[in-house]
């Protein structure tokens, strides 16, 4: 669906992408995580042809658009005819409403006129927009822009959806609402890729993560993956609590009494069998454990040290 | 190409700086016919009504609208970039030149009717004066806009250039206006004193004589100033001493006739900034 290989991109000193490897495939929500100046921006502005990089390569939708410094233009039109594209930091022309704007924006995509007016109908609506169709967006607040640049980006029902930063500016409400409609994007089969920086969101819609460092991607698979990949090299948290006092003496996890008869015990690999075992011998009996999940911005602020 | 003309046509017209700068140019003409009028425009005649037309149209449109045109193409792609309005535009199926090129056609319409509203305000304002509204009238009216037009074009495709190597919109402005203020008011001034000076050499030098030398020397050294080369060419359109009511009229085909070499200036030039800009455009980060 979108392939990345040795993508290479120089601001004249700065090296924003330092061989870049990305794999999307179909179906996937791809959450692409990075901390500031990490390379995210540049990496989707690339994918859609809006910046020029020196090195490397891009398919989309298996056809190579971009080798080394050139686009072929005729397949890279093609395939944004198939993408949707939401930026970061962005505002739509203030002098026109939110209709006309899907109105010039489908019109890009050539489509006909009687589908065209179906289809504003429908993604104002999804979006929220419909009470406001006729105002001005130049008088639209930032989370109005916000819905009006994801309508956009729909207009054409896409393949391939590009995310950059969606959520900045949403009330929580339509944070919830936006999570909502990728996920139905993910059922209706499409891809989403998506950056941003807030984990919470994507750690919960997204089903594989990318992070990108200093222009390198430095981590990419499943979340469940990268959490026991994680656990593996950082080692386990567990909280147990037990009917009775237990003596942890002589043992080679770290144990640390969190209260009444509540321990929490740190492990470099999965001991929850050996802690069950020992408490037993001991003539105790467990009453709760639990493994103490990383949280992905815990990955995250590790991968970036 | 035709997708960029209607965005970039929708917008323009809704640009503040446009409707003032026209409103500014409108207004002046106003008090310049009262003076004429109340200078002896009873005795005016046809030929001195439209001579008057035409180099006044060239001054007043030119200088406004020349700014206009400067800070329209200056600002092109800079602010688009600046707003993200450009990012949102190209992620769509949309080829760069197709894009730019339709911005441009846009532009050029847009100038068009600034123009051709500076024409139809000074052309009442002629027959107000009391010339009669005849075929030949609208026919060099025409040409003037036209040669007019040309001259606006290159000013945008200059603004391009500026537009692609400035990245803050305000910053190209700030240039834009640093560059009109060069182009239309210091060099030909200086081109202005040059000319003057060099007459000085000749002592027995005419009127006829300094006009040609005027024409030489505004051909050579201000070939980048368009309303200086149109200014060359619609010079030819009447000869007269300065008295309206001694003018022999020419024409604007004489006029454009007798001045290849400016208007080949005016189209080189034009092409040569037009392929700057696009160029760079279509090489350019949008980011």
């Amino acid at each position: 669906m979108l392939k990345v290989e040795n993508l290479v991109k120089v601001y004249k000193d700065v090296r924003a992408l330092d061989g870049l490897n990305l794999d999307v495939k179909q179906g996937q929500v791809y959450g692409f995580l990075g901390p500031n100046g990490a390379g995210k921006s540049t990496t989707i502005l690339s994918l859609l042809g809006l910046i020029f990089p020196q090195e490397g390569s891009i398919s989309l939708f298996g056809e190579e658009v971009f080798r080394d410094g050139k686009y072929d233009e005729g397949k890279l039109v093609k395939a944004k005819a198939r993408i949707g594209y939401m930026p970061e930091h962005a505002t739509l022309w203030d002098f026109l409403t939110p209709v006309q704007t899907l109105d010039i924006i489908a019109d890009a995509f050539k489509i006909p006129k009687a589908e065209k007016e179906k289809r504003i109908g429908e993604l104002l609506d999804l979006v929220g927009l419909k009470e406001v169709r006729n105002r001005k967006v130049g008088k639209f607040s930032k989370g109005m822009r916000q819905r009006l640049l994801l309508a956009q980006a729909l207009i054409n029902d896409p393949e391939l959806l590009i995310l950059d930063e969606p959520m900045t500016g949403l009330d929580p409400k339509g944070i919830a609402e936006f999570k909502d409609i990728i996920r139905e994007q993910k059922k209706a089969g499409k891809t989403v890729f998506f950056s941003s920086h807030i984990l919470a969101h994507v750690e919960e819609v997204c089903d594989t993560v990318g992070v990108i460092v200093k222009g390198k991607l430095r981590l990419e698979d499943s979340i469940e993956n990268i959490k026991r990949e994680f656990l593996r090299k950082a080692g386990y948290t567990i909280i147990i609590e037990t009917n009775r006092p237990v003596d942890f003496s002589g043992v080679e996890w770290s144990v640390t009494p969190l209260g009444e008869n509540k321990y929490r015990v740190l492990a470099e690999g999965d001991v929850r069998e050996e802690i069950h075992d020992f408490v037993a011998n001991q003539g105790a009996k467990i009453l709760t454990m639990q493994v103490k999940e990383p949280s992905l911005e815990e990955i995250f602020l590790k991968m970036v040290k | 190409m035709l997708w960029g003309f209607q965005l970039e046509f929708r917008q323009s017209l809704r640009t503040k700086k446009l409707w003032v700068i026209l409103g500014i140019m409108v207004l002046l003409y106003i008090p310049v016919f009262y003076i004429i009028k109340s200078i002896g425009g009873s005795e005016i005649t046809v030929e001195g009504a439209m001579a008057f037309l035409i180099q006044f149209v060239t001054g007043m449109a030119g200088f406004f609208i020349g700014i206009l045109a400067l800070l329209m193409g200056a600002t092109a792609i800079n602010s688009e970039i600046e707003k993200g309005t450009l990012r949102v535009a190209m992620s769509k199926p949309l080829k760069r030149v197709g894009y730019i090129g339709g911005k441009f056609l846009a532009h050029s319409v847009v100038l068009f009717l600034a123009l051709l509203l500076s024409t139809v305000v000074g052309t009442l304002g002629v027959v107000w004066l009391g010339a009669p509204l005849t075929a030949v009238l609208v026919r060099d009216v025409l040409l003037l806009n036209m040669l007019l037009l040309l001259a606006m074009v290159q000013l945008v495709a200059l603004g391009y250039i500026i537009s692609t190597l400035v990245k803050s919109s305000s910053s190209a402005l700030g240039l834009a206006l640093v560059l009109a203020f060069v182009l239309f008011l210091i060099m030909p001034n200086v081109v202005g004193y040059l000319t003057f000076k060099a007459s000085m050499n000749n002592p027995n030098m005419g009127h006829d004589e300094y006009i040609e030398l005027q024409k030489e020397y505004t051909t050579k050294y201000l070939f980048y100033v368009p309303t200086s080369q149109v200014g060359v060419i619609t010079g030819d359109v009447s000869n007269t001493d300065g008295d309206l009511a001694n003018v022999t009229y020419n024409g604007m085909p004489y006029a454009i006739k007798k001045n290849p070499a400016n208007l080949g200036i005016l189209i080189g030039l034009t092409l040569v900034y037009l392929g700057i800009g696009f160029y760079r455009f279509l090489r350019m980060d949008l980011r």
